[in-house]
This record gives structure tokens, sequence and C-alpha cells, in this order.
């Protein structure tokens, strides 16, 4: 079943709604409360056309892509839009979209406090929490009692699950390449958490491979895995990617779940335990040391920064991320890239004579 | 703080500044100014002007030791850092300075030398490069203590300023203001005047003085009273002939983006606010032809403020209104001496950047009828996304409501590298004859 035809079966056969989600960072569980599965929006594979009546060209393609996307009747199938406040491009362009597009489909929007934070930052979040489920319920209807302590519980179950799929990974015993394992990963993107978790399962139950690749590890850093022809030509080298520092992978995976209490306080727990991320404004000291600890407990050879072109909360950080690897000793390769460019020779020979570098 | 070092401010606020200020005035002097065919006589507030930033900055090198220095971006709430006696720097004011003075492509090309984009704001691309390079058209800048900034302008401050916190080894106190994307709430309100008072125990400790309420009080009024002047100068460019350009504004506005809260600010004001009224009973104009009146969207190109004020005022044409100058007058209402944090959280996160595209339309509404505006320049400013995306949207919307002609300037607002003399040129010859149709 390709993506659009799983959510409109979750729409038809399931009777539940889809909120289309913009990056990055959401609490899912409150949309699943509300029986609505989110259908997350990074890197469409569309080119710019209407989008660029809205948009200047040094927008990121992550933001041009998802407004072509919304534009051109990818917002039909969704019940509402979800924009959270990422950055000032996601920001504006939900403005756009909510002002300017015309658009029927209701626009919601989900601001988290940025660092350094304070002791007010955790009773807003949970207030922002409460608002979203309020404003959802206004919309779709009320939630089922136990609707959300359920929710916060399949959470829980699917980050555990993604935690094992991480650390096994980690530990070269996973048996997934790198395409397959963001290929199971970015299912998470749109997939009703039911089942997700059970293709979840599926994974962690293969038997552990006989060995592991023969290349040297390296660390993702950045926003998403894309273009994907850099996973296919790690594969090809035999490089395993031993974790990453992504904003759609392990940066959205928090590392405090808490058992139990009321659901809100449980949720903003764990939204505080998420790792150090740019678009929360964390300190670049928290990020480089946050990476080093990626290195130092995988034992990687080195780091692939995908920074998408124009994204300006990842190019603040870089210079002092690469910095600091340098002066651990880890070297590290930097791609400017725009999503769905296609995967050219010039960054392929870059990324072999990295590898061979760090081999 | 050290005494030496207070002595040494001391000896050159009461001294060395007033000296300084002396042999300006004597240069000056030696220099006659010969009538402009172009614009109407000089303001005698320039001069002054000159005086209080050349003296701010002056001071600002003496004042480390003597005074905490603190690193304000221009949308920070800066009325609570006076009640702690705070030297205040303002990187933003440093950037346009750098772009008037043609330094910033060097100064940001010192900053992509060290690995950060070329797509970066260029304000924090000067200064950063400033960082590595030591180099500033003021001379020396004073180190900071502490950094003090708010995301109600852009996020991009917040990146930038934990950079600087990075870098000098130094505190960052961040005052987040959830952006307006529909409306302000109950919650949004209680989580900023929360942050605001929660920010006294840091200020204390980094100062060394402690907060005094009736200080903070005052404060606030000045800060009010300034922005509220200011808010008056701009209000004077609704008569015909204006007695300013928006040109001369982006200069007029660097004492309440820098000095906002100090007597030193609002006193100009009154001097300023004085002359224009003056000139608008005697009817003369900035623009000694004002043909047609513009609006400006966006923060001024630095390095093409003299270029664009001759090339408009030769066409007839004066800018009389911006939405960027407007912007620390246009919230000041709402602040309430009764209600301190609060208030000062709303007046704060209501600016035109924290606030969604439709308020913009609105406002852009109603400056472009009480200023009787007959066309729009937008800079679409490659550094400043908060402000650029939407800008092509309200360009097609004040053209179907308003049928406004309006025309899209690509640049940025101090790294001329960004800048096609070409592209703008045809660009605003086409602009020229649609507003003469
Ligand atoms: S890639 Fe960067 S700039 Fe673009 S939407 Fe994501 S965080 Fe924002
Ligand atoms: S120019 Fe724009 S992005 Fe840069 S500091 Fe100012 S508001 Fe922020």
């Amino acid at each position: 079943m390709t993506r659009k035809e799983y959510l409109q079966h979750q729409k038809t056969q399931r009777h539940r709604r889809v909120v289309g989600v913009l990056p990055a960072l959401f609490p899912r569980e409150i949309l699943w409360a509300a029986d609505a599965v989110p259908a997350e929006v990074w890197d469409p594979p569309l080119a710019v056309s209407r989008a660029g009546a809205h948009l200047q060209p040094y927008i990121c393609s992550v933001v041009r892509q998802s407004l072509e996307l919304i534009l051109s009747g990818g917002a039909d199938l969704v019940d509402a839009l979800l924009f959270p406040h990422t950055c000032d491009s996601i920001q504006n362009m939900a403005s756009v979209v909510h002002d300017y597009c015309g658009l029927d489909t209701p626009c919601l929007f989900f601001y988290h406090p940025k660092a350094p934070y304070t002791q007010h930052s955790r009773v807003y979040y949970r207030d922002q929490l409460q608002a979203l489920l309020e404003r959802l319920q206004e919309l779709f209807g009320p939630a089922e009692p136990g609707a959300l302590t359920a929710a916060v519980e399949m959470g829980q179950r699917m980050y555990r699950r993604l935690g094992e799929m991480y650390a096994r990974r980690a530990g070269g015993n996973l048996g997934l390449g790198n395409e397959e394992f963001y290929r199971v990963l970015r299912r998470g993107e749109y997939l009703h958490p039911e089942d997700f978790i059970a293709e979840l399962d599926q994974v962690l139950g293969r038997p552990a491979p006989a060995a592991a690749p023969p290349g040297p590890a390296v660390i993702l850093s950045g926003v998403v895995p894309n273009p994907p022809g850099l996973l296919s030509q790690l594969d090809r080298l035999g490089v395993a990617v031993a974790h990453d520092d992504l904003l759609m992978g392990s940066r959205r995976i928090p590392s405090r779940l808490p058992a139990e209490g009321d659901p809100l306080d449980r949720l903003t727990e764990s939204y505080f335990s998420l790792p150090p991320c740019s678009t929360r404004s964390n300190s670049l000291a928290r990020r480089a040391a946050y990476l080093g600890q990626l290195v130092e407990q995988t034992g990687a050879a080195g780091v692939i920064f995908l920074i998408v072109k124009f994204c300006e909360p990842e190019y603040f950080d870089l210079p002092n991320l690469v910095e600091e690897l340098k002066a651990r000793g880890v070297p590290s390769l930097v791609l400017d890239t725009e999503t769905n460019q296609p995967y050219d020779g010039r960054m392929a020979t870059r990324v072999e004579a990295f590898i061979e570098m760090i081999g | 703080m050290s005494f030496a070092a207070a002595m040494r401010y001391r000896f050159m606020k009461d001294l060395g500044a007033p000296a300084l200020m002396a042999a300006r005035r004597a240069m000056r002097k030696k220099r006659p100014s010969r009538p402009d065919p172009l614009f109407g006589p000089p303001l005698k507030s320039l001069a002054r002007l000159k005086e209080i930033m050349m003296r701010h900055y002056f001071l600002a090198r003496y004042a480390p030791g003597a005074h905490p220095v603190a690193w304000v971006t221009s949308g920070a709430p800066v009325e609570l850092l006076r009640v702690f006696g705070f030297y205040t720097f303002y990187p933003e004011n440093h950037g346009a300075m750098c772009g008037a003075a043609h330094m910033a492509p060097e100064l940001c090309q010192a900053a992509e030398d060290h690995g950060y984009s070329q797509d970066l704001c260029s304000y924090a691309r000067c200064d950063l490069g400033h960082y590595f390079t030591g180099k500033s058209p003021a001379g020396q800048l004073p180190k900071p203590d502490l950094l003090f900034a708010s995301n109600n302008i852009c996020q991009t401050v917040t990146y930038w300023f934990k950079a600087l916190a990075h870098y000098y080894d130094i505190p960052l106190i961040l005052f987040d203001t959830p952006f307006n994307f529909d409306q302000i709430t109950e919650s949004d309100l209680r989580y900023m005047a929360g942050q605001l008072e929660e920010m006294i125990t840091p200020l204390q400790r980094i100062s060394g003085v402690k907060f005094d309420q009736a200080k903070f009080l005052a404060s606030l009024e000045l800060g009010r009273a300034t922005s509220e002047t200011w808010g008056q100068v701009l209000q004077t460019m609704r008569h015909r002939p204006s007695p300013l350009t928006i040109f001369d504004t982006f200069f007029h506005m660097a004492p309440v983006v820098s000095l906002r809260g100090l007597p030193v600010a609002y006193d100009y004001y009154q001097t300023l606010l004085e002359e224009l009224r003056d000139r608008v009973a005697r009817g003369i104009g900035a623009v000694k032809l004002e043909r047609k009146r513009l609006m400006w969207d966006n923060i001024a190109m630095w390095y093409k403020v003299r270029d664009f004020s001759n090339l408009f005022a030769e066409h007839g044409m004066n800018f009389v209104v911006a939405t960027y100058t407007n912007a620390w007058a246009e919230t000041i209402q709402y602040l309430d001496p009764d209600d301190p944090f609060r208030s000062l959280a709303k007046t704060y996160s209501l600016v035109i950047l924290n606030n969604n595209l439709d308020h913009r339309l609105s406002l852009m509404e109603r400056l472009i009828a009480d200023y009787q505006v007959d066309g729009l320049v937008i800079h679409s400013a490659r550094s400043c996304k908060p402000y650029s995306v939407g800008q092509y949207d309200l360009k097609r919307l004040l053209m179907e409501r308003l049928a406004i002609p309006s025309v899209v300037i690509e640049a940025d607002i101090t790294d001329s590298r960004a800048y096609s003399e070409e592209q703008t040129r045809t660009r605003l010859e086409a602009f020229f004859e649609a507003l003469e149709d």
C-alpha cells in the first residue's frame, strides 16, 4: 500500500482523521488521542512551481516542497494541518498557508519553548499540549475516555522499540542496511502506531546478522536522510551508519519515559529529555557533547553532516560542531544538499574520498 | 566591577567624551553646507544624533569593568536591564553600521572562512566576523558579560547569540516569545511574564545590583515615553510634504533601538519632534519635489541608503513610511505600569515580526491610508527570513485590495555581494513607469 492509499484506508476503513504535519517536533500522542493519524511532510518528491509564487528561492527545500505539496492538492486528503514552530521559515510558511492560500483545511500551530529553558518552560509546554488536544477535540469531537493515557503508553512502546533498534544497529546486530533502516524508520512518519509497532517488532524479531559490514562506521547528523542515494552508496561501500543525530531520527526519541502519572506530565517529562537539537536552540556545548558521546559509544570513525541548504538552525551550529569533533580527533564531512536533489557524481566522489580517509 | 575601570570610565565620560564632541563640532563649523538641489535643508538635530551615537560607541570601549556589559537584540525588553546598570550594546546596530560603512562583505567573509554559511543573516555574520578579526567600523567593541536576546524578531538571534555565548563563555538570557499565529493566549502571557520575573535573579547575580521596583517602573516609563515620541516623530511624515524621508529615519531610529530606557534617547526625540513640527508648520519638505509618496518594507539596505535616497528624490519620490521603523512604536500602547511584567510581555511579543501575516497586511493597509502612500518598495532580504517570507503574498494582496503598485528588490541588508545593481535598476525603472501611469 502506498502512503496515500494507507492514509485513505485509515480514513475510510478505520474512520480516523488524518493530520498533515510539518517538521519537526510535535506531540504525536495528542493526535493519536484524538484518533487522528499524523502524516508528516518532510521532503515530498516534487519540483517547486506553485510554491515559487509564495516563497523566495533562498528558502530551504523542505519548506518549498512542503508548500508545493499543499498547493498541488496534497492537503485534500487531510482533515487539518499542523505546523510546529520549528524555525523562521516554517513559522512564516504556516502564516502564508493559514492567511493567504485560501485553503479550507483548518491550520493548527504548536509552539514549543526554546532553550535556555526556565522553570516556566515546562508549565508552558504542558499548557500547549492541553491546548492542542482541546483544539483537536473542537475539530474532531471528544476523545474517548482514557485515550490520552493509552496514546502515551503506545508512544512509549514505540520509543522503546526505536531505542532498541538504534541500540542494536549501534552494536552491529540489527541486520538492516542503511537504506532499509531509514525506510523502516520513515514509515513511522505516517503509519498509525499500532501498525508501526507491529513492523518494528518484525524487524526486531529477525535473527542477528552473522557479520557486521566490513567498512568503518559513521554517524549521520542533519535534518533528513535525503538524498537517499547517500544511504545506498554507504551500503555499497560497506559502511554502517552506527547512529544518527537527525532531526527526523534520534533527535525525536526521548530518553525518559515516565511509567506513571498524569499523561500530559509524562509527555512533558519526555519532551524535556529529548537529545539536544538546533531547532530547540539547545546550547552548542550540549550538542557537541551529545555528538561526541555517540561517536564514542559506537566507535564511529567519522561524522557526515547532511545539511539542507538554507537551513539556518543547522548552519549556525555546524562550525562549532565540526571544530569540537576535530578537537576530539573525529573527522567530518559536510554535504550541503537540497532534498530530493539527484545524488550526483561529485557528491558521491566526496563521500567515497571521506570513507577512504577514515577507513 | 573594578575601581580603576570605574574611574577611567568616569574620566572618559566627564572629560574624554565632551572633548571629542567639542573637536567634532569645531571640525563641522569649518565645513559650510551648500543647498542641495534635491533635498530640503539638513536637520539641525542630525548633529546631535551623531554626537549621541558617537559618544555611546566611544564610552562603550571603557564600559567593561566599570559597568556590566550586555549585548542585546533589538527587540529585547531592555528596560529591565536598565535597573541593573548594564551598558548595552546592539550587535544588530553594529551590523547596520558595518553595512553602511561598506565593511560587511569583508566581515561576512571572515565568518564564512570559519564555516558560517553565506546564506545566514548578515548581521550575524558581521558580528561573528568581528569576533574572528577584531575589525569594526566602530573601533573596539565592549566585551560582553551577558547576552540578552528575544526571539520576538526571529529565531536567528537565538542561534547567533548561543554561538556568542559559546565563544565568549558567558551567560545567555533568552526572552522566549511564542509566535502569534492566531491570538495571544493567557498561557502565552503567563509564560512570558514568568520568564521576565525569573530573569531578575540572574541579572542581580551578574550585575551585582539589587532589583529596585521603583527604578524599574521609571525605566519602563522612560522607554514608553521614548517609543511614543518616536511614534510622533514618524507621524509628522503624514504631512505633505513630509519633513523627513525614511532614509533619514533609518539613522534617527538608532536611539530608540539602542538607548531606549535612558533619558538621552527621550530628550533627543523631543528635540527632533520640535524641529519637525516647525518644518511642518513652515511647509519644508525633506525632498524638495515630493510628487509621489512611498512605503518601504523590510530592513534597510544599509550600503545603498545614500544612492537610493538620491535616486528616488530625483524622481520626485519620497518614502514616508516603513514597516521597519514603525516597529519601535507599534505596540507601546500595551505598556501598563500597573501590570509591568505582563504588559511588557504583550508589548514585546506583538511586534510585527512576531505576528502573523494577516496582522502585517492590516498594518500595511492602515499605514498606506494614514500616510497617503502611492507605491510600495519591498526589499526581499536574503538575510531575514521572518521579514521576507510572505512578502510575495503581501505584494499581491495589496495590489488586489488597494491597487497599490509595488516592486520587489532581491537584495540583502548589509552584504552587498547579494545585490545586483543591474537587476534592481531594471525593476525600479518599470516601477517608476507604473507609478506615473
Ligand atoms: S530544513 Fe531547517 S530551515 Fe528548513 S524547515 Fe527544517 S529546520 Fe527549518
Ligand atoms: S535581520 Fe532578520 S534574521 Fe537577522 S537578526 Fe534581524 S530579524 Fe533576525
